[in-house]
């Protein structure tokens, strides 16, 4: 990869005050030209700042030299979010990992954005308390990324997305400003600035700091492991055991082929044979869970379950979601390329886009596994695909695209929680008309009139006024 | 060293079998400590990628490289089953063939593990310094004997490993696995001096042709086909690795006859003596090459929880910083990653740690622990018991 | 339904009662008029479509005009053992409850009303139709301009459609009061519904089935009683949560503050609160863009 020379004025600058964490050698850019979709970009310069006044420094200097940045957590983020597009300074917010505060009487952490999901909810586990968002990536996500993407994960069936576990942030605005958006108390006064920043995906400025909120650990928790022969039962399960009355702290759905990937892994026990399985977890008081196990089996059990077996113990618990959890990683397993789709459909649409998936992935010739929170309908189904194939990358597009359409189709939207970033944006006119995507530009504005902070994200090239750093996402961007 | 081509002869698949997921970030030592792209599995497979399409290296690349302490927890970690370690290596070989990487110095070095007479002569150096208290305690050495007792072989039921480095500075602990091994009823026999050196350094630090001439060396010493046990975690692993890296038949053989002696004393825990009085709480600290590279760490827990309570760390597994030779060149990034288990382990409150392999337990004493080898807490209950 | 052409009959003639020009403002069950001060004299008064139009038990998500009045939406979710846990008087209506943003006396364990919300349609100063968020339980597509319009009094735009996330409504409901300290009650309870504390007297709301109701009922001395007290009727002081141990010995009037929220309700008229120079000049932008003229509810006040 041949990168173009660095702007050295603007480099010497950002050295004067980060020193050797101010980097443009070749292998070093490389590494953060990519995040864990498939699209890949170009940074010009990588800062590794590690703290607010280095992060509002290196704002103020790119202001000065024409520069966009873009701000990166752990580089986990499935849509392209963090692919440094239109030459851009990335701002690299890992070493800012320090937790601030654990404040249990106003039940907050104050975090760095770097901090890792998991190793927040560890430090606050004696305490009693853990981060409720938690993404299949959370040993490894940022919370800085979290707020970026308004991260949901399983266990949000329950306990809902980031924007209802952020009480505050600090941000650096684009032009160069310190704000805090939000604050401790319930009512913070003003417009929801806060709420409005989360799942911005970094295009309204930098979180230097999180207000996260603490949620207490539930006295009991219950995880059971239910197989079915036919995946349309599994479906129907779950829409039965919420019409029942009862919303479980989470209700995971695999198929077939990510059953056999994840057992290959984990090696839990997973029933290879079956062709779906749901995970479903209930926590709370001893009572409400014993109920909740009950309404489950009883539904199960109308829907021609085949085993419902209940997790012994933590050791058995901790297994069977770590199946789950690291069920995209493992698909290479199968191909070395995956490409993650994250559409949102009604429950009782989930077999009907179920088997459209299949359907479509047959006729593009592709291999699909959908492993997805079955409770809030968020499939992701993914295809895997080895990129050395010639022509592949079209037919996975153009896969996609169909997987797209059918979801909105069936009343769904384009992205449950991994964001719209570089990959979805042109998407973006299935769901919102062309004045939806003018006021949503509108907002973005207030926020950041010149387009610096990570340009060519969200929004479609044309529906944003201020894309003065190139139209459209580059040829070859997709690896 | 600016644009020097290299050859980088990793297979393409395997280089392509990281998807760039980020879920072996944190299961890294160096990426732990330094929160670097650069310092983490998923950086460190995508600059292999790189050099191998472009076919340059520059130094930058080859610190990247040379700053992994070769733990393979992140092999552990990885969803996708990537194949980092030997990647790492052919990477390092690579490097030690075709660029200036391993100086003379440190070749000589390395070719001096194998080398008995120099490897004691040196031993002897730094026993005698250590009368004149002239090696300062940080370094965690043990006290070393200016003259060393032989080891008096006992039977022909297994085979102990004796090694270098080990042999030469820790051969007490062979004794108590001996006596251990023993008391199930077992005969011991030792090798000859063909088996001091396995060879795992020489493939850390990408010296394979030497570690392979070591490896066909060491298959002599140990003829016979009894089982062949390994009381350090990293030779286990090495010898474990031979089928591999000579690919023959009788290296295959081999390996398959060597077991980490945990796993031998695991399978026969009824044939130990028995247990009398108080355990005392032991915080077991599991070697990376038993964990991530043997995965034969759960044998420890069984053998020493039948004398001890054993207690394991809540940190995944994550590498102490020892690394074989990494100490020595890394001392910083070493040390970083040494405060963060000591952190750990001094969260349990403990009256001792176990680790089941040297460089590891030198490490960790280094930074002013108590560690000794399993066995040879388990030695010292047994003969209390007598 | 989430495209524009699927876009409701009534909405669509909603939009054109707000039209293009003039002040406007949108007018609902009247139970928090008086909410940021009244809307300049001689703004025209326009009432948003009501109704329900489409509750589907299984997926929980209620979709419904912004001039449904709470009382008519619990109704129909309660026949299928559904709520949205507004607590906001039943004539109140959703999307007035929504431009004002105030949460009611569950929100210790329901959370924030903005977090119910799942997608929004409303009229724009120019008279046309902006739909944010989409309609199914989790989205992330495109920015969340939901959360913006909760809390912004109609300022952003006339609130026309809402699809709201739903709860099954617990086995049982019971309120409990005793003599006690309310933050050992915070800490020993798991997730209680409400704790309201008035100084010296504590209530608790507690649900679930009913085993796990008696045994967390039972940690304290509690006395069960048929509901919470009737709450002062002027302006509502949030602080921070942990600042309600200290506010005892600050304040004189009577009072009754949400324990764990850090909302106080007074007799008195609710203080003005500061908000700092950057985050006026944000939403002074934001007002600049999305309601230039200051035709949508003219007069009335978010930054004070």
């Amino acid at each position: 990869m041949v990168h173009k020379s660095a702007d050295k004025k603007l480099l010497s600058e950002l050295r004067s005050f980060l020193g050797d964490r101010a980097r443009d050698g070749d292998f070093e850019l490389g590494l953060y030209a990519k995040d864990g979709s498939v699209l890949k970009g170009d940074p010009m310069i990588v800062c590794l700042p590690t703290s607010t006044e280095e992060v509002q420094q290196i704002i103020l200097a790119c202001r000065r030299y024409d520069r966009p940045f873009l701000a990166r957590g752990s580089g986990t983020g499935l849509a392209g979010g963090a692919v440094p597009v239109g030459d851009p300074v990335v701002i690299a917010t890992a070493k800012m990992n320090k937790i601030l505060d654990i404040d249990i009487d106003n039940r907050i952490a104050w975090v760095e954005p770097g901090v890792l999901n998991l190793d927040l909810s560890r430090e606050l586990s004696p305490l009693g308390f853990h981060f409720a968002p938690d993404p299949s990536s959370q040993q490894v996500c940022s919370i800085g990324g979290n707020v970026a993407n308004n991260s949901g994960g399983p266990h949000c069936l329950a306990y809902g997305v980031t924007s209802a576990h952020v009480a505050a942030i600090e941000v650096v605005l684009p032009d160069g400003r310190v704000a805090l958006l939000g604050d401790l108390t319930a009512e913070s006064p003003g417009y929801d600035l806060r709420g409005l920043f989360i799942g911005s995906e970094g295009t309204m400025g930098v979180a230097t700091k999180v207000a996260v909120r603490l949620t207490p650990n539930p006295p009991e928790v219950r995880t059971l492991l239910l197989d079915f022969a036919d995946v349309r039962d599994g479906a129907a399960a779950v829409s039965s055991i919420i019409a029942n009355g009862l919303i479980p702290a989470a209700l995971e759905m695999m198929d077939q082929r990510a059953i056999e990937i994840v057992e290959a892994f984990v090696n839990a026990g997973y029933p290879t044979e079956a062709d779906a399985v749901l995970l479903v977890e209930l926590d709370g008081l001893p009572g409400g869970v014993e109920h909740g196990v009950e309404v489950v089996r009883a539904v199960a059990n109308r829907h021609q379950v085949g085993s419902v077996r209940v997790a012994a113990d933590d050791a058995e618990r901790a297994l069977l979601w770590k199946g789950r959890k690291n069920a995209f990683g493992a698909v290479a397993r199968i191909k070395p390329d995956y490409y993650l789709h994250d559409t949102v459909v009604p429950r009782g649409k989930l077999v009907e886009v179920l088997e459209k998936v299949y359907q479509i992935a047959d006729a593009y010739d592709l291999i699909a596994v959908n492993v997805f929170h079955a409770g809030d309908g968020n499939l992701h189904p993914i295809l895997a695909y080895d990129s050395e194939e010639k022509g592949v990358l079209e037919r996975v597009q153009a896969a996609g695209r169909a997987i797209v359409t059918a979801s909105i189709e069936a009343g769904g939207v384009l992205s449950g929680e991994h964001g719209i970033g570089l990959e979805k944006r042109d998407y973006m006119g299935m769901l919102f008309s062309a004045h939806d995507m003018a006021t949503q530009d509108l907002v973005r504005e207030a926020f950041d009139p010149d387009g610096f902070a990570n340009p060519l994200k969200v929004l479609p090239s044309g529906s944003r006024c201020s894309d003065s750093f190139g139209q459209h996402v580059p040829d070859g961007a997709w690896v | 060293m600016k644009n020097v081509p290299i050859d980088l002869p990793i297979p393409t698949e395997d280089l392509v079998s990281c998807v760039s997921c980020g879920l072996c970030l944190p299961h890294c030592p160096t990426y732990r400590v330094t929160q670097e792209e650069s310092a983490s599995p998923r950086g460190r497979i995508a600059l292999m990628k790189q050099a191998h399409h472009d076919g340059v290296v520059d130094d930058e690349f080859v610190e990247f490289m040379d700053t992994c302490i070769q733990c393979r927890g992140c092999e552990t970690a990885c969803p996708a089953g990537v194949q980092f370690g030997s990647m790492m290596e052919t990477t390092r070989e690579a490097l030690a063939t075709q660029t200036r990487y391993q100086p003379w110095w440190a070749r000589l070095g390395y070719r001096t593990l194998g080398w008995q007479k120099a490897l004691r002569a040196g031993s002897a150096l730094i026993a005698l310094l250590q009368r004149f208290r002239l090696v300062p305690q940080k370094l965690g050495l043990p006290s070393i004997p200016i003259i060393q007792r032989p080891l008096v072989s006992s039977g022909n039921d297994v085979w102990l490993f004796t090694g270098c480095i080990m042999d030469a500075w820790m051969r007490d602990t062979h004794r108590a696995v001996q006596r251990v091994l023993e008391s199930t009823g077992a005969g011991i026999a030792f090798p000859d001096k063909r088996a001091n050196c396995c060879g795992a350094l020489h493939v850390h630090a990408g010296l394979a042709p030497e570690a392979r001439r070591l490896a066909l060396r060491t298959m002599q010493a140990f003829p016979g086909d009894a089982p062949i046990l390994v009381d350090s975690a990293g030779c286990g692993a090495q010898l474990k690795d031979y089928g591999h890296l000579l690919d023959s038949d009788a290296a295959r053989e081999f390996s398959e006859r060597v077991l980490d002696v945990h796993e031998w004393l695991a399978q026969r825990l009824d044939d130990l003596p028995e247990k009398t009085g108080l355990s005392p709480r032991i915080v077991v600290q599991d070697p990376c090459h038993l964990r991530h590279v043997q995965r034969a760490h759960e044998s420890v827990y069984q053998v020493l929880g039948r004398y001890v309570e054993a207690v394991s760390l809540d940190d995944d597994g994550l590498c102490c910083g020892a690394g074989g030779a990494y100490s020595t060149f890394h001392p910083q990034i070493a040390s970083d990653v040494r405060d963060r288990k000591i952190r750990a382990i001094e969260e349990i409150q403990a009256e001792e740690v176990a680790s089941a392999n040297p460089g590891c337990l030198l490490h960790l004493r280094s930074g002013g622990l108590e560690v000794r080898h399993p066995l040879e807490i388990v030695d010292g209950l047994i003969k209390k018991d007598e | 339904m989430s495209r524009v052409e699927d876009i409701d009959q009534e909405v669509l003639e909603f939009a054109k009662i707000v039209g293009k020009s003039g002040p406007v403002t949108v007018v609902g069950g009247r139970t928090q008029w008086a909410v940021g001060g009244p809307p300049e004299p001689g703004t025209r008064e326009v009432r948003a479509p009501a109704g329900i139009w489409s509750h589907e038990p299984e997926e929980m998500t209620v979709r419904c005009g912004g001039g449904t009045t709470l009382g008519e939406l619990s109704e129909q979710l309660a026949h299928h053992g559904q709520m949205v846990p507004f607590d906001m008087p039943a004539e109140a209506t959703v999307g007035g409850v929504l431009a004002v943003g105030h949460s009611g006396l569950r929100r210790l364990r329901y959370g924030d009303i903005r977090d119910f919300v799942l997608q929004i349609r409303h009229v724009d100063h120019t008279g046309q139709i902006v739909s944010s968020g989409g309609p199914t339980v989790k989205n992330v597509s495109g920015y969340d301009l939901c959360r913006l319009m909760v809390g912004s009094l109609g300022k952003f735009g006339c609130i026309a459609e809402v699809t709201l996330r739903c709860l099954p409504i617990p086995a049982i409901t019971r309120w409990f009061t005793g003599i006690l300290d309310p933050f050992e009650v915070h800490n020993q309870l798991y997730r209680p519904s409400s704790i309201l504390w008035d100084g010296n007297r504590v209530w608790v709301c507690i649900e679930g089935v009913l085993s796990d109701v008696a045994a967390q009922a039972a940690i304290f001395d509690f006395e069960e009683v048929a509901g919470p007290p009737s709450l002062p009727a002027g302006g509502r002081l949030a602080i921070e949560p942990k600042g309600l141990r200290t506010h005892k010995q600050e304040s004189d009037q009577s009072w009754i503050a949400e324990v764990g929220v850090g909302l106080i309700h007074t007799d008195l008229p609710a203080a003005q609160r500061h908000i700092n120079d950057v985050n006026v000049s944000l939403m002074e932008e934001l007002e600049e863009r999305l309601n230039p003229n200051n035709r949508l509810n003219p007069g009335r006040q978010v930054l004070i």
